[in-house]
């Protein structure tokens, strides 16, 4: 019930459930029940980069002189970026490792969460360069109305999932008196908070990164904001790569292989997982509306924004069994997959930009071809 | 030569001189939506109605039965495949 660091039962871990079965003993990867949680966990160390590896000095000159409303769309989305990598670089830590029972994908959430601290850091260095006084984007960020009403819903499934775990692992099924509140808990009730947290998860990777992506690689179509657009670029796929993370997990439940209950909680969530990626669709296209108050900028406005918007939304809820609700099939902004490709450039891999440079790789395949002009 | 049958247009000659499928559709003016181009992000989905394709690479996204990922596979036979609008 309680969770321990390290479980005495002798269990078998092929056995256990992606969640709430025991807490996980010893970290081995020998055996693996899925063994995708794996493959992400090489593929996002591969991707390894540290924003100081980008020189963003030309950005300073650039933001200089974009108009006042183009420095709006730009620090916006910037703050608005920041408040989501804050919730993801320690909320899926704090949330889902308590109830995690098989060690790949413990580790998956571990280096999952440990990517968005550097996203994190890489907003202050790009804010660091971009002004001198740094501190007040920040300080913004918990005073800027717009920003705030977007923490509520990102941050409210999560920290329901985390209250209801709380007091299950202190004071199990049931209904409890706490300081003379009247609370209860079922284990059936917390994996429907699992599920509706993963959905609002995906939501929160698969859509509201996209408009300040958009924004920003709209400024690098133009020449500007480069710098910028570089980190953002290394973002976006480690993102992509997340949400990919997170739709396994949700098509694993829904199947119902590793947790039979999980099935019916799924198809019983139906309408709100719906409602979930309606109102995020709707949340972001205000927000496009709020970015663009004093005016456009050169290729994107409001209305293509949020056409992108739904287009963006359709297909992510295609990824996880969803039915599209848009009637937008085409993307506006085709232009953006250019951006998106996680290599689109070939360098020389000694290059520490190039991303997708393997530190100690080696190729192992080595077959009776390779000695065809050898001779002794 | 495996042929490729689009949207149940006519058949088009696998060109085996393009690296997946995913180059090979956009040389004949499909569109299609793309991302990572490596597997992993799943944008690009499509459905396979019949035959078989073979993965360059395994793709990490998450791939129902019936899908496949054109950016990191080849046809391994004839096949006939839709592009989800």
């Amino acid at each position: 019930m309680a969770y321990t660091t390290f479980n005495r039962n002798m269990n078998d871990q092929m056995k256990e459930p992606m969640f709430f079965g025991n807490s996980v003993n010893v970290s081995r990867y020998d055996q693996q029940k899925y063994p995708i949680f794996e493959k992400l966990i090489e593929k996002q160390l591969s991707f390894f980069w540290r924003p100081e590896e980008i020189d963003v000095s030309k950005d300073r000159i650039d933001f200089q002189q974009l108009p006042e409303h183009e420095k709006h769309i730009f620090l916006s989305n910037l703050k608005y970026q920041t408040l989501l990598d804050s919730v993801q670089g320690r909320s899926p830590n704090i949330a889902l490792l308590p109830i995690v029972s098989i060690p790949e994908l413990e580790t998956w959430i571990e280096t999952w969460a440990f990517s968005e601290t550097i996203h994190s850091r890489s907003y202050t260095h790009i804010v660091r360069n971009i002004s001198s006084e740094p501190h007040k984007v920040f300080d913004d960020i918990m005073l800027n109305q717009k920003i705030l009403e977007r923490a509520e819903d990102v941050s409210r499934y999560y920290d329901e999932l985390i209250d209801g775990i709380n007091l299950y692992q202190r004071h199990g099924a049931g209904t409890h008196v706490l300081n003379g509140e009247t609370v209860s808990i079922t284990l059936r009730e917390l994996k429907k908070r699992l599920y509706l947290c993963l959905m609002s998860v995906n939501v929160l990777e698969a859509i509201r990164f996209y408009v300040s992506f958009a924004c920003s690689f709209a400024f690098a179509e133009r020449e500007l904001m480069e710098g910028n657009a570089k980190i953002i670029r290394l973002i976006a796929r480690d993102e992509a790569l997340h949400l990919t993370g997170t739709q396994h997990m949700l098509n694993i439940m829904a199947s119902g292989d590793d947790d039979p209950e999980m099935a019916e909680i799924a198809k019983e969530c139906e309408e709100e997982a719906y409602a979930i990626f309606m109102r995020a669709a709707e949340q972001e296209k205000d927000w496009a509306a709020y970015l663009f108050k004093d005016g456009s900028m050169i290729g994107l406005n409001k209305d293509i924004l949020c056409q992108y918007v739904e287009f963006i939304t359709n297909s992510r809820m295609q990824a996880v069994g969803l039915k599209a609700r848009f009637s937008t099939t085409q993307n506006p902004i085709p232009w953006i997959n250019t951006w998106l490709v996680s290599d689109n450039v070939q360098v020389a891999p000694q290059e520490s930009e190039i991303s997708s440079y393997l530190v100690g790789q080696i190729d192992n395949e080595v077959d009776s071809g390779s000695f065809g002009d050898f001779d002794l | 030569m495996a042929e490729v049958i689009v949207n149940a247009q006519a058949p088009l000659q696998y060109d085996s001189g393009q690296r997946n499928l995913l180059d090979f559709l956009e040389k004949q003016q499909h569109s299609l939506n793309f991302q990572c181009r490596e597997g992993f992000c799943g944008a690009c989905r499509c459905t396979l109605i019949s035959g078989q394709v073979r993965y360059l690479q395994e793709p990490l996204a998450y791939v129902r039965r019936g899908e496949f990922l054109p950016c990191c596979s080849v046809p391994a036979s004839n096949i006939e495949i839709e592009i989800p609008k």
